[in-house]
């Protein structure tokens, strides 16, 4: 077997919260990539996922800290490298592509300084072979009038145009892994569809693995070889794309799927009433997700679920999961 | 385009500014208690000769004739007589504004090269000796009074250690000054090419200036540390470090990004400094534009006072053109 792109194994993440235990932000969570495959990670705000993203390129924003497990990236860990080694591979060989581009953008350098500081400070690249690689770019991410985009700032771009800029700076380095954390989802729908096709046909044009993260899961339909869904800190579900579509045997999976649904009986089904249930934490004992389940027993509340893999290459972390209607 | 409307726009308001500011400052002096013609004429006046006096000087009028007159003076570039030193306020002025001009300009010069680096290493390093030590010279140089400060390194270098020349003035008593060109000693001495006249004048600036310079170094190194801290804190600068861009120039970055603040702080410094560096100038004899206005005002002298105050306000006026300038140049969401 080849050495996955990367392998999270184990990995929790913590922050520590005064008086009280500390919160677990990521719980013995496992994932791997490996080459050129895509994953969606699907999760609602709060799941962890930005935690995952951080967690990975080893920048969990402080006081949180990875407390155990491991991030390895083509079978190194990552943990073992010192910050210059790290800071190598960060923008270069494992980028991010982030949401809400344009407040993340440095608002004093234009979009040419910004691209080409990636390049330059990673390579070594300048002068005119600098300017021409960025334009390059500028025009696989299909910024109209590249040459004129290059010396504009921040603050005159477009949110679609921002996160083309983005996508630039990800891929200027041809990466093994880019980090989608939510990208589109600043985007107006029609472009956010464009972005997405483009960021798609990026990377397999780069050859680079990519791990998805998103809120949207009809996005993961179109666009992921894998599909995994995170709740509490915690992976619930992750399986090739057809198998998950096909047969979703999380509750959580399946309330997700059923909230895009026209059947509004199918919705409410799943979704369980109340606000209290909404609002609910994930559960600190047995199964997370115990609270918004419809279908929890008591067994759920205490004992806490393994991953288990019920078909091949499909794990679920469920005491009970759905099965398929015939 | 936008830069030049703006500048015009800046400049039309200029005049009023001036107007406005010297009204205002008229009707304070004239508040401020003791009769000029008294003063002048001392205890043996006749009541005679003070109401001449009066007369003569137009104190008999109402405040807003006397304004009047005196603007229509100033339009003719005439700011009236010093009584104490019987000279022209305008050829007092450009002797003394110069000399507190040098001394304020390198001061502040001074204090931006202790307090940026160290602001920025403060910023940098959020732990450490480095943070420490920035952070108690920030709460010393706020609360050491200037005028002490300067009178303890007279004591050190002067008195003790003998390395520095007497703080009696701006150069010394047997070196012939050069010929006035810009008032500032250095660089007339430098145009006169009188090497003797500029190692003299330089050798009187280092205490004085480096009094400002110590103190002042306070509020930039706080203005620095702060702004800087916040911007790389600042969604750009983490987003700047998960590219992987080196720390040091995520650093830079930030600084640039702070740099608005950093300028503001001193201009204001440099504004405040033209009338605030007066205590250090009197320990120094410093002969200053500063020590000038408050000799007028201790002795109900006007036309010195207001004429300060006109140099002072174009003078502030000027500089916060340049810094709108150089936020212009540093930010382009402005342009």
């Amino acid at each position: 077997m080849t050495t996955p792109v990367l392998a999270v194994e184990g990995l929790d993440v913590e922050f520590p919260s005064y008086g009280e235990a500390p919160v677990r932000a990521l719980h013995g969570l496992d994932l791997s990539i490996g080459e050129q495959e895509i994953v969606g990670l699907v999760g609602e705000s709060g799941s962890g996922k930005t935690t995952l993203a951080r967690a990975i390129m080893q920048l969990v924003p402080p006081p949180g800290r990875i407390s155990q497990g491991s991030v390895s990236f083509e079978g190194r860990d990552l943990s073992k490298l010192d910050e210059e080694q790290l800071r190598t591979l960060r923008g270069r060989a494992m980028s991010m592509v982030i949401a809400n581009p344009r407040s993340e953008l440095n608002p004093l350098l234009t979009v040419g300084q910004q691209i080409g500081n990636i390049l330059k400070y990673h390579t070594g690249c300048k002068g005119r072979e600098l300017r021409e690689r960025v334009i390059e770019m500028l025009k696989e991410v299909r910024i109209p009038d590249p040459e004129r985009r290059y010396d504009a700032f921040p603050h005159e771009l477009s949110g679609g145009m921002a996160q083309r800029v983005v996508m630039a700076i990800a891929l200027i380095c041809n990466p093994r892994l880019v980090i989608s954390d939510d990208a589109t989802s600043g985007l107006d729908v029609t472009v956010q569809a464009q972005v997405l096709e483009l960021l798609k046909r990026l990377a397999e044009r780069h050859r680079t693995a990519m791990l998805f993260i998103t809120r949207d899961i009809g996005i993961t339909a179109h666009f992921c070889d894998r599909v995994a869904i995170i709740y509490g800190g915690e992976i619930m579900e992750i399986a090739t794309r057809a198998r998950f579509f096909a047969n979703p045997m999380h509750p959580y999976s399946v309330l997700l799927l059923a909230a895009f649904s026209h059947n509004p009986k199918l919705r409410s089904y799943w979704l369980k009433e109340g606000e209290a249930a909404a609002e609910a934490r994930p559960a600190e004992t047995g199964c997370p997700f115990a609270p918004r389940c419809v279908r929890v027993r008591e067994h759920c509340r205490s004992v806490h679920p393994e991953l288990r893999e019920l078909e091949a290459g499909h794990h679920v972390r469920c005491h009970f999961p759905v099965e398929r209607r015939a | 385009m936008r830069l030049l409307s703006y500048l015009g726009q800046r400049l039309l308001f200029v005049a009023p500014q001036l107007v406005g500011i010297l009204f205002v400052s008229f009707l304070l002096v004239k508040l401020i208690p003791g009769d000029p013609a008294v003063l002048m004429l001392g205890p043996f006046a006749t009541p005679d000769g003070l109401a001449r006096l009066r007369t003569e000087l137009g104190l008999d009028r109402t405040v807003v004739e006397q304004f009047l007159i005196y603007l229509g003076n100033v339009v003719q570039g005439d700011l009236g007589t010093s009584w104490q030193t019987t000279m022209p306020v305008t050829s007092d002025l450009a002797q003394r504004f110069p000399a507190t001009l040098e001394l304020v300009t390198l001061g502040l010069l001074v204090a931006l090269a202790i307090g940026l680096p160290l602001g920025v290493a403060g910023a940098r390093y959020k732990r450490g000796l480095l943070r420490t030590g920035a952070d108690y010279y920030g709460l010393l140089a706020g609360a050491l009074p200037d005028f002490w400060l300067g009178l303890v390194l007279i004591y050190v270098f002067y008195t003790m250690l003998g390395w520095a020349p007497a703080p009696l003035g701006r150069i010394d008593f047997a070196v012939i000054p050069p010929e006035p060109v810009t008032g500032a000693l250095l660089i007339d001495s430098l145009i006169a090419g009188n090497w003797e006249a500029f190692r003299s004048a330089a050798g009187h600036l280092v205490l004085p200036v480096l009094t400002l310079g110590l103190i002042n170094a306070g509020p930039i190194l706080k203005m620095t540390q702060a702004t800087t801290e916040r911007m790389l804190d600042s969604d750009f600068s983490r987003y700047a470090e998960l590219c992987g861009l080196p720390r040091k120039v995520v650093v830079a970055q930030a600084l640039r990004n702070a740099l608005p603040s950093v300028i503001t702080i001193v201009s204001v410094l440099y504004g405040f400094l033209l009338g605030g560096a007066v205590l250090v100038e009197i320990v120094f004899s410093w002969g200053g534009a500063g020590q000038y206005a408050v000799q007028g005002v201790l002795n109900a002298d006007l036309n010195p006072v207001l004429g300060f105050v006109l140099y002072s306000a174009v003078l502030s006026l000027f500089i916060y053109l340049i810094v709108d300038l150089l936020y212009f140049l540093i930010d382009p969401r402005t342009r």
